[in-house]
Parts: structure tokens; C-alpha cells; sequence
């Protein structure tokens, strides 16, 4: 059945009376008969279901008004309004906006109080009796989720239309695809999904078919009538009625069966979309294949046997890894985000998160992991714990659709976590382990699973919700073991055809050169069907089996990947080219310092003591010959301010091994140098670079810091019988610094040359202050003081 | 006053290549730079703040409470013919600004160099996904928005800084200035973004549009991307 929609509310309430900058949703009780004939209007032109003026009746906003008190009464009149002027020709839909505002942790409105601002919305608009809830206009899933939750917990028997609004990227503007929206939405329960807002009709036909092609519930769409602009000071929406209604043929062939308007469209827009689609027939959805989707805030991914292997990463687990529980339970999350990352950069496709950390609180634990995690990654999560509350507390935090790991046939699980699947849309990864154990062969596996599907099925859950774990044990204690789980495998997807995954390594618990027998195992499953591995994705030899098993098993077509692979592998290597050009030893160091091979000099400065050439020798042939030469190039634009520091930490290196060997090889001939960022100022990162360029040039460096006081600079000059003192300064507000310092070395009477430099100074400041030198960069301050000393 | 905490899903590598001075760098080796780009999202604690303002263009003036003028030439033109201004503060936080220090301390230079210019792409990238958010708010209002000017930018005094700490409500972020004047933390932006109505009636081109670099008369800087 197609459904008309009405337009737009806010323009047409001005029209009737609104006054700039009051409140909409008053009208309903000071104004009724104002709104009634807007709804009036869009009846006459065609609409099946209207939507109250209650966009903004929500505590939050209504805040904005004083009238934070008054959501029940805004919201019961204008569904009354609504009804009395649809008197049974159209439906009514209690129309709920957005906050205005982001939810944790985008934004700092927490989830609980988004929900609880939306229940009490919905609850509202229930009771009056609206036929449908519209959540619409929202930016942000994770707003969208408690707004679904809360009109799914209050008014369970009233069908939840969920709209997001996208941008021109095709995405909200917090990063959420359509793809993901429809997956984690339908999985949640809403009953119609759809699009709002933003865009124009042309730009939303790619964004429903994509819906459409990611659920199985009805799409819903009310594009505005064009991008808006100003002309005479009106803003103006584009698209007129006949163009608007024109494009109700495309929006329905994408698959949207509610259609409607949204800004700058009128009664008549509505009309022409009415017109163009009374006598058209709703298009066959082509049936989809029920697949095991999980979604991140901004991407899904598929889980499938016609599919390459996905990689869940295990690696936030603290079971036995000391150091990261302890982190977890001080508190410190940093562990835990690396190992995200690190995973995600290793080629994970999913990330398992467990905070199973004795003497916790697991659920707060599990909340703020899933918050962190979500916020640096876009790979979707598998919420990984045996405590309901934790459980909880991550599906209620996550702006996704989750994978519980795991649901066992134990009577505590099942009556458990399987509503918790089903209210937050997650799926579930199946263990086959009963109140009695682990049934020791595949076909009691399979019996196993059965009944948690079963269960799982009574609980609302379907196809393309499961995940099945083939359980594996240890060979060294059941030489039956991998046997019974490659038969398992070839059962599962024989009987249920729904993918598969497991903990691989225990499998080799207890043997010498666990490595090789467990991507050994790891093929042998992938042949027999294991579609999604919970594995260490740094484990370099499963990685190699994993893609040469893509290639054998035709989920890398002719191994097109493998090959490009492999051929990068076999690129010789730079430094290995490198080697092969034999240099002498000092021009080997030399050579080194320039390309910053850190790692080489020092073995390379042993080598040149061992031949016989003298700390003196080495210092001027190869490292300060190697320092001219980076100076030359980094003047003439060859070479840049990061490549000039990875030369002088190996000249840094060099030194050190040469201090180490001759300890009497000072470095420090060309004179000492006080170096100071000065007062007021906290930048440092300039003045450092200089610091470590002279150090590393043979001068006796002391560095005072950062903001400096006056004071301090001309006493460690005098104490430290300085050359030089260098001054750096970032900002026009603490340049002036510069000569307080300078008139004060000078009453103090120090001789020492000043050099001066940072973003702000120039040349003609540091000639007005009385420097003796400015140095516009680090590699020219080595330069010029060098000259200074001379 | 919205919260918006961007997530940095990616930091542009080709950006902090730029804010690293290595624009022209060949062979430089492309590891380093992701890894600087992966360290900064794992240190980064993405923050951003921003507050919508009436603005008089004819008095430079925001309208708050209190008033705040604006002092400049360059700002008066860049927001000419803007009817509000929105006032925005961004900033990825302490962690790893301290992190840029200990690696220079432990002398690894370069390292800390390249996190620092990733620390810049990633504070640009918040406020850039702050105005991602804010342009189809001021765009159902048929606002067009200038590109965002901050204090220090042409003849517009960093003085100024107190009162965009104010406007913006940027303590609620944990961005305070220093005596001098500085953010703190480091890799802080304040700026105001000009909304103006857009006239397909009459093509305006009272101002300098000049953008980014563009508009810095700094022709020398190693960061210049044009």
C-alpha cells in the first residue's frame, strides 16, 4: 500500500500567525484552529497520514520556551487536533525532532536522558492515541536509538517510523551511511525506516534504494522541495509542485511506499505527489537473502559463507594478560584503544570486547570500552561477556548493531541475553555448551544449537542473527578434538547453512610450536566451512594462511590478491640495496647520518674505532661534514625539517657510541649555548628542534625550557659563562620579551652573542631589539652560531 | 551551547605531511607519517563547542552579553554583508601535546615533529567536522557560511582571545588561555564562522574571499599549500 504523507508545518504556522521566534507547538493549545487547517489542508490535497505539531514538544526543547513542563499537555492537544481534523479520512502520526543536541559521545547529552526525554514524548503522544510515531529529522544514530527504544518501551503496540536526515555525501552529518542505518534500525524493531529533510527528491532516490536494499520493513521518505536560497530577503525553496510530484515515480521504483514532503513543500506539493501516485502500483521488494549483517556508527559488514573470511580481532581480552587488566582496572582505557587500533590496522574486520577483569564494575567497564572504541574505529563490535549487566550496558552504548559473544544453551543465557539481543538488535554468536558441558561429538553440537536458534526464533530473533561457534578443544587432551570440529563445521552449514566462527588456539593448548599447528588447524577449518575466525590478527602465519586459503577456495578469484601480495614481498627492500654499494667507513657514516639510518651508525662508528681512526677523525670527516652537507640541502629546499631531525638523532647516536667508547671525546668545542623559550610563552617545539641541532653540532647546550622569566636566563648565561644566548618566542604577545632579556643581559653585563628566532620574529625585529642574529629555522641557527663563536 | 566531539576515524596524512613542512619531500618515508597520523588518533580526546550570534556588520559587532566588538579591518570585510556569526572552539587536548614533549625529551625528534603536525590535521579535521555539522542547520535557513577566521589571522588581535573563550563557552571543553594570551591546550582553535544570506538576485562580491593560506601573507612558510 502507498501512504501520502503531509509537507511541510513550520512555514504554514507562520503564515497563519506564528510569530518569529515563538514557540510552534504552543499553538496547539493557544492557536488549534490554525494548526487544524493546516492538517485540513494537506488532507484535501491528498494525505493518508498527517504528523502532529509536536516536532520540537520535547522537554529538551521545549526548554528553550520555559515550557519544559509541559510536553503531556502540547502533545495530547495536538494529537487530539490532528484526530478531530483527519475525523477517520487519514492516520496520525506523532511527529518527534531531535534534540538539538548530540548524544554522549559525540555530544554531552547523556543516552539515559535522551531516552528519557523521548519517553516521555511518546508516551504522551500514545496516550492521545497517534497511530504511528515519526522520530525524523535525526543526524545522529545514536540519538535515533534511544528515541526508538524509548517509543519501543512505552508504546510497544504503536509502529515507530525512523527517519535520518543525510547529506550530500550520502551520510549523516556524524558519518552514519544508509546501509548501516537500515541495518541497525530494523534489527532494533522500527517498523518503517526512512529519510527526511536536507536533500531534494533527485538526491534522495540513491539513499531509499540503498534502504530498501538493507531491510525488509517499509521506507519511508519527505524530501524538501530543493536546497533553499534567498531572494529579496525570502527563503526560497526551489522546486515547485509539478517538478516536487514528478519525482513520487523514481522515489517509489527506489522503494519508499511513504511519501511525503518535508521543508518548502505545501498542500499543493503534496497534491502533485498524491496525483502522480494514485493509480501507481507499489513495486515487489526482490527478496533478500538473509545474511548476518553487523554495523559500526558509520559501516556494516557482512559475515557470509559466499564471502571472503572475516577476522574477528580477540585481542581486548585481559585473561591473561596482567598488565592490561590492571590498566582496565585503574581505570586507563589507552591499552584498550591501541589494541583497537592496532588490530583494525592488522587487518581485523571485527573487534571482540571483553572486560572480564576480577573485582570491577563490569558494566561500567564495558560501557565506557565500547564508548571509547566506537569513537576511534568503524569496525563493528562483538560485545564479549557473561554478565547481563555488562551485556547491557554495551548494547545501550553502542551507536551499532553488536554481536553478543556469546549465547549458550545454559538456561541463565537463554532466558537472559536472548530479549537483550532482540531489544537492541544485536546478534548472537551460538555456543554449543548446556547446563551439562560441552557435548563431545559434532551431531550433539548441532542438537545444541538447535535449541538456541529455537529459543533465540521464540524471542523474535531470525536468520541473519546468527553466528555459530564449532567449539574447540585441546588435541592434547582429545585426539578426537579437531576431527569433531571440522565435522561440526561441515554439519553446521549443512543443516543451517548460517556462518560460522571459533576461538582457534586453544586448540593447540599445551604443545611446542603452537604457531604451526594452529594455522595448520586454521586451513583445515577454512576448507571445512569457518567463515569468521576470533583470532590474534598479528598472528603473521595465520594472516599468510588466511590469504592463501582465499586464493585456494576461490574468495580470491585467479589469487589476484595473493599475487599482488606476494609481489609486493618480494620488492627488494631500500636498505637491503643499500648494503650492497660498499662505502668506506667514514663516508658509510657520513652517508648514514644524511639518510637518517639510525640504527646503522652505531655499529658503523665501532667499526671506524676499530680501524683505527680517531674520535677527531670521525667527528669532523663524517658527522660534521654530514652536518654542512644537510645544511647546504636544507637551505636549497632538498631536504625538509623532519629528514634534518632523523639525522641528528643518528647523529645523536653516533655521538652517544662515540662517548661510549672514548669517553674523553667531548663534543662541546664550538662553545656553550643557553637556549630558552621565553617568558609567557609555552610554545617549545621550535626551540627544542634548535636545541638538539646545536647539541648535536658540538655545542654545550642548556636549555632552559619554556616560559622563562628574564631573571633565570641572564643568571644561567653569567653562571654558565654562555657564547650564545638563544631566545625563541612564538606570538607578537611575548616578542616583546625578547628585549627585556637582551636590556637585561646587557645591564647584567654578559657578553654573550644573542640569537633570536620563532614564528612571529623577523629580521627587523631582531635588528630593533639589538639581536646579533635571527635565525628563521634550526639548521640556519646552527649556522649562524657557529659564525658568532668564531 | 552544542557539544560536538567529532570522531577521527582518519587523520589525513597528506595534511600532516604539509603541517611537517615535507609539502616538497621526496622519498620521505610514508610509514612515519602514518604512523604520527595512527599515535594522534590514539591520543587525540576530540572536543568541539559552538554558539550561534546576531552580528551587525555595519558595528562589527556580536550580540551577546555583553556585546562584543571586533577589532580589525580583515575581520570587519571577511564577515561584511553576515547577519550572524557562529562562534566555534575546537581542540584534541593535553595527552598528546605531552606526548609530543616526552618523545623529544627522549630524543626521538623526528617522531615528535610528526605527531605534532598530525596533533594540527587532527584539530583542524574536529573544527572542520563541527562546520560539516553546522552548514545544513544554517544552509534550512538560507545561510550560506564564510570560511572560519580565527584571532591572529590578518590585523585581528589575539587580545581579542578572552573574549572567544567567552562567546564560545570553550571552559566547557577544557580550553583556557594563557597570560600571552595562548590556548591551552595547544591544539586549540577559536574562530568565528560569518552567515550570510544567500542572494542568487544579486552575486555579492564585497569581500575578499581569498581562503587558508591564500589570505596569509606568510609567502615563506614551509606549510604554504598554495
Amino acid at each position: 500500500m502507498i501512504h501520502i504523507f503531509d509537507g511541510a508545518m513550520g512555514t504554514m504556522l507562520q503564515a497563519g500567525g506564528l510569530e518569529p521566534g515563538g514557540c510552534p507547538e504552543l499553538m496547539n493549545i493557544e492557536n488549534p484552529e490554525v494548526v487544524k487547517n493546516i492538517h485540513h489542508a494537506y488532507i484535501e490535497a491528498g494525505s493518508t497520514i498527517i504528523e502532529t505539531n509536536t516536532f520540537g514538544a520535547s522537554s529538551l526543547k521545549l526548554d528553550h520556551y520555559g515550557l519544559a513542563d509541559r510536553v503531556a499537555e502540547l502533545n495530547a492537544a495536538a494529537v487530539k487536533i490532528a484526530k478531530e481534523a483527519a475525523a477517520g479520512r487519514a492516520k496520525v502520526a506523532g511527529s518527534m525532532g531531535p534534540t538539538g543536541r548530540f548524544v554522549v559521545p559525540l555530544g554531552d547529552l547523556e543516552f539515559e536522558a535522551a531516552y528519557q526525554c523521548f519517553a516521555e514524548q511518546a508516551k504522551a503522544l500514545a496516550e492521545a492515541g497517534a497511530d504511528y510515531l515519526i522520530i525524523e529529522t535525526c543526524i545522529d544514530i545514536q540519538e535515533m536509538r534511544a528515541a526508538l527504544l524509548a517509543a519501543k518501551d512505552t508504546a510497544p503496540k504503536i509502529p515507530v517510523i525512523c527517519q535520518l536526515s543525510y547529506s550530500e555525501d550520502g551520510r549523516t552529518v556524524t558519518g552514519t551511511d544508509p546501509q548501516s542505518a537500515a541495518i541497525i534500525l530494523s534489527a532494533m524493531g522500527a517498523d518503517i525506516i526512512g529519510v527526511n529533510c536536507s536533500l531534494g527528491p533527485e538526491q534522495l532516490v540513491p539513499i531509499v534504494r540503498t534502504l530498501a536494499e538493507n531491510c525488509d520493513v517499509p521506507i519511508s521518505v519527505q524530501p524538501n522541495a530543493g536546497m533553499p536560497y534567498l531572494e529579496n530577503g525570502e527563503t526560497v525553496f526551489p522546486m515547485g509542485p509539478e517538478d516536487f510530484g514528478r519525482w513520487g515515480t523514481k522515489l517509489l521504483e527506489a522503494g519508499a511506499t511513504f511519501l511525503g514532503g518535508c521543508c518548502g513543500t505545501t498542500p499543493a506539493h503534496i497534491a502533485a505527489l498524491a496525483n502522480t501516485l494514485k493509480d501507481a502500483h507499489e513495486p515487489a521488494r526482490p527478496k533478500r537473502p538473509k545474511r548476518l549483517w553487523l554495523a559500526s556508527r558509520s559501516k556494516a559488514v557482512c559475515i557470509d559463507k559466499e564471502l571472503p573470511t572475516r577476522l574477528i580481532g580477540e585481542r581486548i581480552n585481559p585473561t591473561g594478560r596482567k598488565k592490561l587488566a590492571a590498566e582496565i582496572r585503574e581505570g586507563s582505557f589507552l591499552s584498550v584503544k591501541k589494541e583497537a587500533l592496532n588490530q583494525v590496522k592488522a587487518g581485523a574486520h571485527l573487534l571482540d570486547v571483553n572486560m572480564g577483569v576480577g573485582g570491577i564494575d563490569q558494566a561500567a567497564a564495558m560501557k565506557h570500552a565500547i564508548t571509547e572504541i566506537s569513537q576511534l574505529t568503524d569496525a563493528p563490535l562483538a560485545i564479549d561477556t557473561s554478565d547481563t549487566q555488562a551485556l547491557e550496558a554495551g548494547l545501550r552504548a553502542y551507536p551499532g548493531r553488536a554481536l553478543i559473544n556469546s549465547v549458550s544453551a545454559e538456561k541463565d543465557r537463554i532466558a537472559e541475553f536472548l530479549p537483550l539481543a532482540k531489544k537492541y538488535g544485536a546478534a548472537i554468536l551460538c555456543l554449543p555448551i548446556t547446563d551439562d558441558g560441552v557435548p563431545k561429538t559434532a551431531e550433539a553440537r548441532l542438537e545444541t544449537i538447535k535449541g538456541i536458534i529455537k529459543a533465540a526464533k521464540n524471542n523474535g530473533l531470525d536468520d541473519g542473527d546468527f553466528l555459530l561457534d564449532a567449539l574447540v578443544m585441546t588435541i592434547s587432551a582429545d585426539a578426537n578434538a579437531c576431527h569433531e570440529v571440522l565435522r561440526t563445521l561441515a554439519l553446521y552449514r549443512q543443516e543451517l547453512g548460517y556462518p560460522s566462527t571459533m576461538g582457534l588456539s586453544n586448540i593447540s593448548f599445551g604443545l611446542p610450536n603452537r604457531p604451526l599447528i594452529n594455522s595448520t588447524f586454521f586451513t583445515m577449518c577454512l576448507a571445512a566451512g569457518l567463515d569468521a575466525p576470533i583470532m590474534n590478527p598479528y598472528d603473521d602465519s595465520m594472516q599468510q594462511a588466511r590469504k592463501a586459503s582465499a586464493a585456494l577456495l576461490g574468495h580470491d578469484p585467479n589469487g589476484l590478491a595473493f599475487s599482488k601480495d606476494e609481489a609486493n614481498l618480494s620488492v627488494p627492500k631500500k636498505a637491503a640495496v643499500a648494503k650492497e654499494t660498499v662505502l668506506a667507513t667514514l663516508p658509510a657514516i657520513k652517508q648514514a647520518v644524511i639518510e637518517g639510518e639510525k640504527d646503522d651508525v652505531a655499529p658503523l662508528v665501532e667499526k671506524a674505532i676499530q680501524e683505527g681512526h680517531s674520535a677527531n677523525e670521525i667527528t669532523e670527516q663524517a658527522l660534521t661534514a654530514a652536518m654542512t652537507e644537510i645544511g647546504e640541502d636544507f637551505g636549497a629546499g632538498r631536504m625538509f625539517l623532519p629528514q634534518v631531525l632523523l639525522s641528528a638523532e643518528t647523529m645523536r647516536a653516533a655521538f652517544n657510541k662515540l662517548k661510549e667508547l672514548i669517553p674523553a671525546s667531548a663534543n662541546a668545542e664550538n662553545g656553550t649555548v643557553v637556549i630558552a623559550t621565553v617568558k609567557g610563552d609555552v610554545h617549545d617545539l621550535g626551540k627544542n628542534i634548535t636545541g638538539a641541532l646545536l647539541a648535536n653540532s658540538g655545542f654545550k647546550l642548556i636549555d632552559l625550557g619554556k616560559d622563562v622569566d628574564s631573571t633565570d636566563i641572564v643568571k644561567a648565561a653569567i653562571e654558565n659563562n654562555a657564547d650564545i644566548v638563544g631566545l625563541c618566542a612564538l606570538m607578537t604577545t611575548t616578542m616583546v620579551q625578547i628585549d627585556k632579556v637582551i636590556a637585561d643581559l646587557k645591564a647584567a653585563g654578559c657578553n654573550a652573542k644573542v640569537m633570536v628566532g620563532g614564528a612571529a620574529v623577523t629580521q627587523e625585529y631582531a635588528d630593533s631589539a639589538g639581536a646579533d642574529a635571527y635565525a628563521p629555522d634550526g639548521v640556519k641557527a646552527v649556522e649562524l652560531a657557529k659564525g658568532l663563536v668564531k | 551551547m552544542p557539544i560536538y566531539n567529532a570522531p577521527l576515524l582518519a587523520i589525513d596524512a597528506k595534511e600532516t605531511r604539509r603541517y611537517a613542512g615535507l609539502m616538497k619531500a621526496e622519498n620521505f618515508d610514508e610509514g612515519k607519517i602514518e604512523a604520527a597520523c595512527q599515535d594522534a588518533r590514539l591520543l587525540a580526546a576530540p572536543k568541539g563547542i559552538w554558539q550561534l550570534y546576531d552580528y551587525d556588520c555595519e558595528t562589527q559587532e556580536i550580540i551577546a552579553e555583553p556585546n562584543c566588538i571586533l577589532q580589525g579591518a580583515k575581520i570587519g570585510a571577511h564577515l561584511a554583508g553576515c547577519e550572524k556569526v557562529i562562534a566555534l572552539a575546537a581542540t584534541v587536548g593535553e595527552t598528546i601535546e605531552e606526548t609530543v614533549t616526552k618523545r623529544f625529551e627522549a630524543g626521538q625528534y623526528s617522531s615528535s615533529v610528526l605527531l605534532d603536525a598530525a596533533a594540527t590535521t587532527a584539530v583542524e579535521q574536529v573544527a572542520d567536522a563541527m562546520e560539516k555539522a553546522i552548514r545544513p542547520k544554517a544552509a534550512a535557513k538560507g545561510y550560506g557560511m564564510r570560511w572560519r577566521f580565527s584571532p591572529g589571522y590578518g590585523d585581528w588581535p589575539i587580545e581579542q582571545q578572552p573574549e572567544l573563550i567567552r562567546l564560545t563557552g570553550a571552559a566547557a571543553i577544557g580550553i583556557h588561555l594563557s597570560s600571552s594570551m595562548m590556548l591551552i591546550p595547544r591544539k586549540s582553535i577559536t574562530a568565528v564562522i560569518g552567515l550570510y544570506k544567500e542572494d542568487k538576485s544579486k552575486q555579492t562580491t564585497a569581500t575578499s574571499h581569498k581562503k587558508g593560506c591564500a589570505a596569509c601573507p606568510k609567502t615563506d612558510c614551509p606549510s604554504r599549500n598554495v
